[in-house]
């Protein structure tokens, strides 16, 4: 019997992801795009690029899923389901003890409870306000005159931080630009804007509680100061997969699996 | 100004019977065209009260939430209810801060506008801090060509203080409205309170049969028929009510059934959403809805008085009344129970500090007992924006998991 | 009650606190000079710290002695007082974690516990301490009952509400009518019967007797109090002013929180002693008063020592503000002879719950008395009662009487909601048209 093969694919505001999976559930294939202003065509050129690594044809693909906030915008896909699922699922995969999911999107971040099958059991959002999402660290970034990837250097991580208090991302960016102007060291502003992110995310993690062991998806996982003041304040180490932004996408082809097996198996 | 007493009452009875036929003419005639449609008339707020407004109806403004409409029927005042205005919000910022709530906001963007419609003045029933404010702003600071009426409900838990007090404000408001518009009759605030009487029983009956998946309408259509009653006159939208059916069985069972709780219903795009998505509100605890329909059927009207303050003292728990929590949880649980519904969709109007408040004791006594929880932020925008849409999607989902099918 | 905790009380009340008080008093004068643009430091700050810091202190002794009250700062505290009630006052508490600039870390662990970050600060720093049992107090002691007055505002009554379910703790509301026009005769009924129908609740929970002569014995302190504080408010109308308004935010504390108690009573005597000789002396608070202000709204608990200084260096007072007077403004309407109804008639009609056109009124007449030449208002987040219709009010104030006057967004007691950069811009260019209007 053949083998089959399932896709998921996470189209979301900054980045737009793409994984392969077999029946084995075993990962052939994972990408990484900018979405660009095109949503349905980031995900063909994310999904081609894919097969290509995986060397299969799209008609290889028995159910794909799509997901993110452009998750309408895929028109192959033959299921559509939100990122929050799919980020539990995804977690729940590579960490089978994972009680709490994390996940710091471009515009949302989310804290996700699941049960011991990856099944949503409630989740909490943040509101409107782009503070606590990777947009801030974004625009921060760019204030500091720093590359988003800079903010995981070591000298970042350790040493003084000076208190960001402002809760809101336009007032928190004057706060950087008088911080400057009194000349405070870089490396101080950047612990606390990572304190202060940490700080929106933390009232997430509280109304959902900690549950086991805790799992931080979405690109921001790779910011290592942020993770390091998250451990602190959650008192545990936490779950950091290797490739923290297709684990949206990795759930999306599970449920894709999923669904085409209950679908095949009636 | 003339009052119209207890005939004229009468002969409007009778207009309201052959309107009665009338429409149910015209509605059979629709039926025949479209066989499949079975569309409730629900008239267009704008279009209605300019019509009335234009047959010489007095019509006043009536701000959030409580106040007692029977008597501004008996004064023949039609209370065109302000909740919340479309439109873009321009003139109220310069009167308002950022961090004011919409329904606010919306409202004074309203009354700036100096709408034709509102010839008899506004009326501020005492709702919220940010409303009480309102009413001196407008009225003392200002300034509207109309006249502005306040009124103040009683809050916390009520005792016989309260009660008494409810009588003697009742009574003051109608020697205010006395000054304006007449003496005003018993027998026409009988009358006044024998159709409010009606109504209430008919929606009851109409929350239960909604409880109870027996009848047709959708989402949407259910809550425009709800909240027609912010500005149709009395007899209209008990005409109205008596138009929709209720069906003997039971409807096919929707994906999930979802109470929902807040100041007003979601917006249409929401509702429009949700229909979409198969999932069907079976309960309402809303403040511009059924907090305002006693919990009780109540006997008829025999002291009209009497009947207004019994009245208000059988309203649903309500977070503007500021009444004990675990009352209102009480009785939201047996909406739940009776609606037997998977979820609870907290519709919440941004800055509102009465329902914010009630809010997080209600969600966490939710959340223990199993039972999952939505809660939609809105600043009664339209639309439905794409975060809204996932929220609500992720919601499903986590039913779909738990939904027993 | 134990004889035990009795003692204990007794012992801390007469020697212990008095004992930590010297020490702290100690400490405490060592640090923090005076910036050059003040004048010299009122001598009864040194009481007032004394004062409150026991406070506090000592009532970690109290449960077991006497049943301990959380009471709203507009209600009508002297019914308690009858019956020995320790009060507590979260919102003085809340403003006390402000002014550490400690609001946020509070804010945030009832934020953490889902309550809205759109709710007022003082609730949630108070939810905040319910929560964690902190305190930068020390301890607070759990009350054995609410006791809460929607004259300031509906939002207090929420927040009890919140409490009384948490703890499971009686909860006493004394509805006051919002006064849209004026008092109606049953609006005084009203209210004057709650206040009676308290008695029995009381009683119960206090385990102590009614007597109205106890009654008019509190009130008539209460009455003294509030008359000696509106006399100290009054004495800032002389030039240079006494003392300033961020002065006054803090010996506002007794009023609020101690009034129908001596130790309140003799506190203003002394207070008001001072005052009086200053303004013999022309001693002013500041060193070169030149422009007079008016201060709206409650205090922006963070930043009082940043916004005195700014406006010290410049040469510019607050002598008056709505908030201050709140405490003195109705009292006349007090009479011993007849308590309910004229409790009613007093505690009904504290600003925050009358009409704007009334606050309209009281401020031009303040304007004229102290002899303001600016007006600053805060614009708070937490208190819609205070900041809804601010923006008409100055208006009218501005164009009717052609004051310089500037409106700044920040909250009472949460720092996260303040911007420097915009505030301080808005402060200064407040201060050019103030100083161009009356060099023109």
């Amino acid at each position: 019997m053949a083998d089959l093969f399932f896709g998921g694919i996470d189209v979301g505001s900054l980045s737009t992801e793409a994984v392969i999976i077999n029946s084995e559930e075993q990962v052939l294939a994972e990408v990484v795009l900018i979405t660009g202003v095109n949503g349905s065509e980031a995900a063909q050129k994310a999904l081609n690029q894919a097969l290509e690594l995986a060397e299969l044809a799209q008609s290889q693909i028995a159910a794909l899923t799509s997901t993110g906030y452009g998750r309408a915008s895929v028109p192959f896909a033959t299921g559509k389901t939100t990122e929050i699922s799919c980020h539990g699922v995804g977690a729940h995969h590579l960490f089978p003890s994972t009680g709490t999911v994390i996940d710091v999107g471009g515009q949302d971040s989310k804290v996700i409870q699941i049960d011991d099958r990856g099944h949503m059991l409630d989740f909490s959002m943040n509101d409107k306000c782009a503070a606590g999402t990777g947009r801030f660290l974004e625009v921060m970034a760019d204030r500091l005159e720093l590359e988003l990837d800079e903010l995981s250097n070591p000298a970042y991580i350790t040493g003084p931080s000076t208190p960001i208090s402002s809760t809101c991302t336009v007032f928190a960016e004057s706060e950087v630009i008088s911080l400057l102007a009194k000349d405070t060291p870089r490396e101080q502003i950047v612990n606390g804007l990572q304190r202060s992110i940490v700080n929106r995310i933390w009232s997430m993690v509280v109304s959902i509680g900690i549950h086991g062991e805790v799992t931080i998806t979405g690109g921001v996982a790779k910011n290592q100061g942020l993770i390091k003041v998250l451990e602190e304040k959650l008192g545990q180490k936490l779950n950091v997969p290797k490739n923290p932004q297709t684990v949206g996408a990795l759930g999306a082809a599970l449920i894709a699996k999923r669904h085409h097996s209950d679908s095949t198996s009636t | 100004m003339y009052p119209f007493d207890a005939i004229v009452y009468l002969q409007r009875d009778d207009h309201y019977k052959r309107s009665d036929l009338e429409q149910r003419a015209q509605i059979d005639a629709m039926s025949i065209n479209d066989t499949k449609d079975k569309v409730l008339k629900i008239p267009d707020r704008s279009d209605y009260l300019r019509d009335q407004r234009r047959s010489g109806q007095e019509i006043m403004g009536v701000l959030p939430a409580l106040y007692p409409r029977e008597l501004l029927w008996a004064f023949n005042i039609l209370p065109a209810e302000i909740w919340d205005p479309p439109g873009e919000i321009l003139l109220a910022n310069v009167h308002l801060q950022a961090s004011i709530c919409p329904i606010v906001k919306r409202g004074l963007e309203f009354i700036l506008k100096s709408p034709e419609i509102i010839n008899s003045g506004y009326l501020f029933p005492h709702t919220c801090d940010s409303l009480q404010n309102l009413g001196t702003q407008v009225k003392d600071l200002i300034g509207v060509p109309v006249p502005v009426y306040t009124f103040y409900n009683p809050k916390g838990e009520f005792n016989k203080a309260s009660k008494r007090y409810y009588s003697e404000i009742l009574f003051n408001l109608q020697k205010t409205l006395e000054k304006s518009h007449g003496l005003l009759s018993q027998n026409q605030l009988k009358a006044a309170c024998e159709l409010g009487h009606k109504i209430d029983i008919r929606r009851q009956m109409l929350h239960a049969a909604l409880m109870e998946d027996r009848f047709d309408l959708s989402n949407r259509e259910y809550f425009q028929l709800i909240r027609a009653a912010e500005y149709m006159q009395g007899q209209d939208y008990l005409d109205l009510l008596n138009h929709v059916e209720i069906n003997e069985q039971i409807g096919v069972a929707p994906r999930a059934r979802l109470l929902v709780t807040g100041i007003l219903p979601p917006g249409d795009d929401i509702l429009n959403f949700l229909d979409e998505s198969r999932v069907r509100i079976v309960s309402e605890d809303l403040l511009s809805g059924s907090r305002r329909i006693p919990i009780v059927e109540m006997d008829q009207p025999d002291d009209p008085m009497e009947y207004l303050v019994e009245r208000f003292f059988l309203l649903p728990p309500c977070s503007t009344k500021a009444g004990g929590l675990d009352k209102r949880l009480q009785y939201l649980k047996k909406l739940i129970a009776k609606s037997r519904c998977h979820g609870v969709l907290f519709n919440t109007v941004k800055f509102c500090e009465p329902e914010l408040f009630d809010q997080h004791f209600l969600i966490k006594s939710m959340k223990v007992m199993g039972l999952p929880v939505l809660n939609l932020e809105t600043e009664l925008q339209p639309g439905l924006s794409g975060q809204e849409k996932t929220r609500i999607e992720a919601f499903l989902e986590m039913l779909d998991e738990g939904v027993p099918v | 009650m134990s004889l035990s905790a009795k003692l204990k009380y007794k012992f801390m009340k007469d020697y212990g606190a008095p004992a930590l008080m010297s020490l702290q008093g100690l400490k405490r004068r060592r640090s923090r000079p005076t910036p050059s643009a003040f004048g010299p430091p009122l001598e009864s700050n040194a009481r007032l710290k004394e004062i409150l810091t026991r406070h506090y202190y000592l009532s970690r002794f109290v449960p077991g002695v006497k049943k301990v009250a959380w009471v709203t700062s507009g209600a009508p505290v002297e019914l308690l007082r009858v019956f020995d009630f320790y009060t507590i006052y979260p919102e003085n508490h809340s403003a006390l974690v402000g002014a550490k600039k400690q609001g946020a870390e509070y804010c945030g662990i009832a934020e953490g516990d889902s309550f809205s970050q759109d709710l007022c600060s003082y609730a949630r720093i108070d939810l905040g301490h319910m929560l964690s049992g902190k305190s930068p107090a020390g301890k607070l002691p759990k009350p054995d009952l609410l006791f809460c007055s929607n004259n300031i505002c509906q939002t207090v009554l929420y927040w009890y509400k919140a409490i009384s379910q948490e703890l499971d703790i009686p909860l006493i509301h004394f509805d006051a009518p919002f006064v849209s026009d004026r008092q109606s005769e049953a609006d005084i009924r009203y209210m004057a019967q709650q206040l009676q129908d308290m008695i029995p609740i009381l009683e119960q929970v206090s385990g102590n007797v009614f007597y109205m002569s106890d009654l008019e014995a509190v009130l008539k302190r209460s009455q003294d109090s509030s008359r000696t504080w509106g006399n100290i408010l009054k004495a800032m109308q002389a030039k240079p002013a006494p003392m300033t308004i961020f002065d006054a935010f803090g010996h506002l504390a007794p009023i609020v929180s101690l009034r129908g108690l001596p130790v309140a009573q003799d506190y203003y005597n002394i207070l008001a002693e001072e005052i009086d000789d200053r303004v013999s002396k022309g001693i002013g608070a500041i060193r070169d008063e030149k422009y007079r202000l008016i201060w709206d709204n409650i205090a922006i608990w963070y930043k009082v020592r940043y916004l005195a200084t700014f406006f010290a260096e410049r040469k510019m007072n607050f002598v008056t503000a709505t908030y201050t007077n709140a405490w003195a403004e109705t009292i006349d309407h007090l009479n011993i002879k007849d308590p309910w109804n004229s409790m009613a008639r007093t505690y009904g009609q504290i600003i925050l719950n009358n009409n704007l056109k009334h606050r309209l009124g009281l401020m031009r007449r303040m304007i004229d008395d102290f002899s303001v030449d600016g007006m600053v208002m805060h614009s708070t987040r937490s208190c819609k009662p205070y900041s809804v219709g601010q923006y008409d009010l100055r208006k009218a104030i501005s164009t009717s009487l052609n004051l310089p006057s500037v409106i700044i967004d920040a909250d009472i007691a949460d720092e996260r909601v303040w911007s420097e950069q915009q505030i301080q811009t808005r402060l200064e260019a407040f201060c050019e048209s103030l100083e161009d209007t009356n060099r023109g």
